[in-house]
């Protein structure tokens, strides 16, 4: 038996403000799994929980509640060094490393893999001013072949952006108010509740 | 020329800045007699990973290898000794010295080192001899004794990469020459680093396309701290988007 790629398990994470009342500022849940190697779009509009959710998958941020599984290893419980041998976080141009620490490292395992499956690129910059966007394309293409799972978070502003999406992703997830909801085709995201809020014109190009 | 060993390889590449990953596992190779062109986006790592290469940096992890020898992590002016140089970004010319005074400090401090008063330097026939001939090389010859603050934005830029010639290097490295100069000065800019390659290694980092293709017998794009793409011009032109980008368009030369 084969695990998942990625199983997000009745994951949450609540924001509180306030130290003796406490009060609820944000919560993102997600429950999905993604079985195989694929390239997933996500889109939301800025603040609904985009980068959060990332944060939690690759094990940078700590959940509330529920568990992520990355190749069947619950990631929050590996040390913090070595989780970038499973999930790795690509904000922009960079990579982050970021762990906010809850465990001492001596408490906590080893991957059971040295190799990241899990590859999130948070709003990576695409310009057709010249020809880098065709150099990331193609990378994530190559990552995919290689058996990985890719996150390709954009918030469209140009048709161009949707067309990319359109071309390259295999399924969809859009983030909305803390809510993750799931298509499997561009069509199945464009029914989802907000999504055509969200887009606007860019919707039906 | 792919039987022999590359002159400079790079291996296993990391570094990283707080809890940014600005390379991760590079891998680099440069023959000898090659142009190299390493290209990217702005803030895609390629700054540093010249910095390492050329030892302003010392990588967290891996290694570089100059015709054979690990010279990881040496001092600047050790990697220079071994026969490694580099221009910058931002030039640094004495503006109060003459092109070939320029010269003569830079090939001057491979030869004897830095305690030398400079009108000693000045004096020695067989310095300035040999700066004049790299004058020569960057096409400076008849401009010796003009001072480098009076010389054009271009003949500033050939003196730059002079520069760094005038340390006898085997492999140069230029960090983004054609920045600041305009489409005849690169044209110009190019004519010369085709006429260096018969002398030197040479490893151009650039975000000008157009002016690697034109150069460069094999290209590297890094983006998020690792090697994204790798080729001839000719294999990284036939991408969609970069032939129907706005600079493939202009990849004409």
């Amino acid at each position: 038996m084969s695990d998942a790629l990625l199983k997000v398990a009745g994951m949450s994470k609540v924001y509180t403000q306030g130290l003796l009342k406490k009060r609820q500022t944000f919560r993102l849940e997600a429950d999905f799994e993604i079985e195989e190697s694929r390239i997933v779009g996500v889109m939301g509009p800025n603040g609904s929980g985009k980068t959060t959710l990332f944060e939690l998958i690759t094990g940078s941020n700590q959940p509330t509640g529920g568990q992520v599984f990355c190749n069947g290893q619950n990631i929050h419980k590996v040390k913090y060094r070595l989780r970038d041998r499973m999930a790795i976080h690509y904000h922009q141009s960079y990579q982050v490393r970021h762990f906010s620490k809850v465990l001492p490292s001596f408490m906590l395992e080893k991957p059971n893999s040295q190799y990241p499956y899990i590859h999130l690129f948070d709003e990576p910059q695409f310009s057709t001013q010249d020809g880098y966007i065709g150099f990331m394309l193609d990378f994530f293409k190559k990552l995919r072949g290689e058996g990985r799972l890719v996150f390709l978070c954009v918030h469209p502003q140009e048709p161009f952006h949707i067309e990319i999406m359109r071309s390259m992703c295999e399924e969809f997830l859009f983030v909305n108010a803390g809510k993750v909801s799931r298509a499997s085709d561009y069509d199945g995201l464009l029914a989802v509740d907000g999504v055509r809020d969200y887009l606007g014109k860019l919707a039906d190009i | 020329m792919t039987e022999s060993p590359p002159l400079f390889v790079a291996e296993h590449l990391h570094k990283r800045f707080g809890d940014q990953v600005v390379l991760e596992d590079i891998n680099l190779s440069f023959n000898a007699g090659s142009i190299s062109g390493i290209m990217g986006p702005n803030g895609a790592g390629k700054s540093t990973c010249f910095n390492v290469l050329t030892g302003m940096y010392r990588p967290d992890g891996g290694s570089v290898f100059f015709d054979g020898e690990d010279v990881t992590g040496l001092a600047p002016e050790r990697i220079v000794e071994k026969g490694i140089s580099r221009s910058f970004q931002i030039m640094n010319l004495f503006d109060e010295f003459t092109a070939l005074e320029n010269i003569m400090v830079a090939t001057n401090r491979v030869r004897h080192g830095l305690h030398r008063p400079f009108w000693d330097i000045r004096a020695d026939s067989e310095i300035s001899h040999k700066a004049a001939e790299v004058l020569a090389m960057v096409g400076l010859t008849g401009l010796e004794n003009s001072l480098a603050s009076d010389m054009s934005y271009g003949q500033r830029r050939a003196l730059e990469i002079a520069v760094s010639l005038a340390t006898e290097p085997r492999i140069v490295f230029l960090d983004e020459p054609t920045q600041g100069l305009g489409a005849d000065g690169r044209a110009n800019l190019a004519d010369l680093i085709g006429t260096l390659q018969e002398k030197f290694t040479l490893v151009i980092i650039e975000h000008d396309m157009q002016f690697l293709f034109r150069l460069a017998n094999r290209i590297s794009v890094i983006h998020w701290g690792q090697i994204i793409a790798e080729g001839t011009p000719d294999e990284l032109k036939a991408n969609e988007w970069v032939r129907t980008s706005e600079l493939g368009k202009m990849t004409t030369c």
